[in-house]
């Protein structure tokens, strides 16, 4: 789950193949999600 | 150089305070300063662990802010490696406060409940691990104990005749605590005007050589009293450095 189409709102995976571009719905727009990890910040 | 000094305090409460230093020189009274400001140790959050931000805000800028909340910090019981470990969970439609960070020890605790880290609409929320750990005023603003720490030398007043009938109504501004005989009265008691005290009298205003009043505000991490002592305690910690360093 690394994209999120902007209009359908559903997941989408990417392959070297079908280029940038949502399989559901065509759209071209995809909205990279933040990833699920523990950040650590540095106060400064 | 043993020579004691002369303390009296004007005003005294937990978080500001107003004292009366005697006998000593502006170098020292400007050591003490410094001191309060960049020596006393003080606990401060200063790596922060995001679970989950979905905030508006960048983690950067949340810890940050988190980063300036000052938390108590009791004395003697913590090391300079030491860490504290608080946890805030904050669901939307809320504002995450200071106060909703909380912590193990509850000794160590955010010193002031209200101070908004972030607005949080439907649906964001806020989880995060913050670490705290003991730090000194020169390396970050965020561990400074003392705010707003400033001195004036003592004025004394002298009293003359009565001012001439016609001349001028200008007001006699002085700010900070006057010496009238052996009465101490800061200036805001009579709105910072010595006509408001003496009226119609020639008033003379001088400085009292070696004679300082400090203002020491604290920013909740301990009482004023205490952080004037730690911060003393520093400076002659630090004279007796010096000497061992010199003297061979």
């Amino acid at each position: 789950m690394s994209y999120k189409c902007s209009r359908c709102k559903r997941d989408v995976e990417l392959d070297a193949y079908g280029g940038v571009r949502c399989p559901y719905c065509g759209h071209r727009v995809l909205l990279k999600e933040r990833s699920r990890d523990v950040k650590e910040v540095d106060v400064q | 150089m043993a020579t004691d000094f002369d303390v009296e305090f004007i005003e005294d409460t937990e978080r500001e305070a107003r004292f009366l230093v005697r006998g000593i020189t502006p170098a020292f009274a400007n050591g003490i300063r410094r001191a309060i400001l960049a020596d006393v140790p003080t606990l401060s959050i200063d790596t922060v662990r995001f679970v989950e931000n979905s905030s508006v805000l960048f983690d950067e800028v949340l810890a940050l802010r988190m980063g300036l909340v000052p938390l108590t910090t009791p004395e003697g019981e913590f090391d300079e490696d030491d860490t504290v470990t608080l946890a805030i969970d904050v669901e939307g439609p809320a504002t995450a406060y200071s106060g909703d960070l909380v912590s193990p020890d509850p000794q160590v605790e955010p010193a002031d409940e209200n101070i908004p880290l972030i607005e949080l609409k439907d649906g964001q929320r806020l989880e995060a691990e913050a670490e705290a750990k003991l730090g000194r005023g020169r390396d970050h603003a965020k561990f400074q104990g003392g705010v707003a720490v400033g001195y004036r030398h003592l004025q004394h007043v002298e009293v003359g005749d009565d001012a001439s009938e016609y001349g001028e109504d200008e007001a006699q501004i002085v700010r900070g605590v006057i010496e009238d005989g052996d009465e101490l009265v800061a200036t805001s008691e009579f709105g910072h005007d010595l006509t408001n005290r003496y009226p119609g009298k020639e008033v003379t205003v001088e400085d009292v050589p070696n004679a300082f009043v400090f203002h020491v505000e604290s920013d909740g991490s301990m009482p004023v009293d205490e952080l004037v002592l730690r911060a003393v305690d520093t400076l002659s910690t630090r004279a007796d450095e010096l000497r061992e360093k010199v003297s061979l």
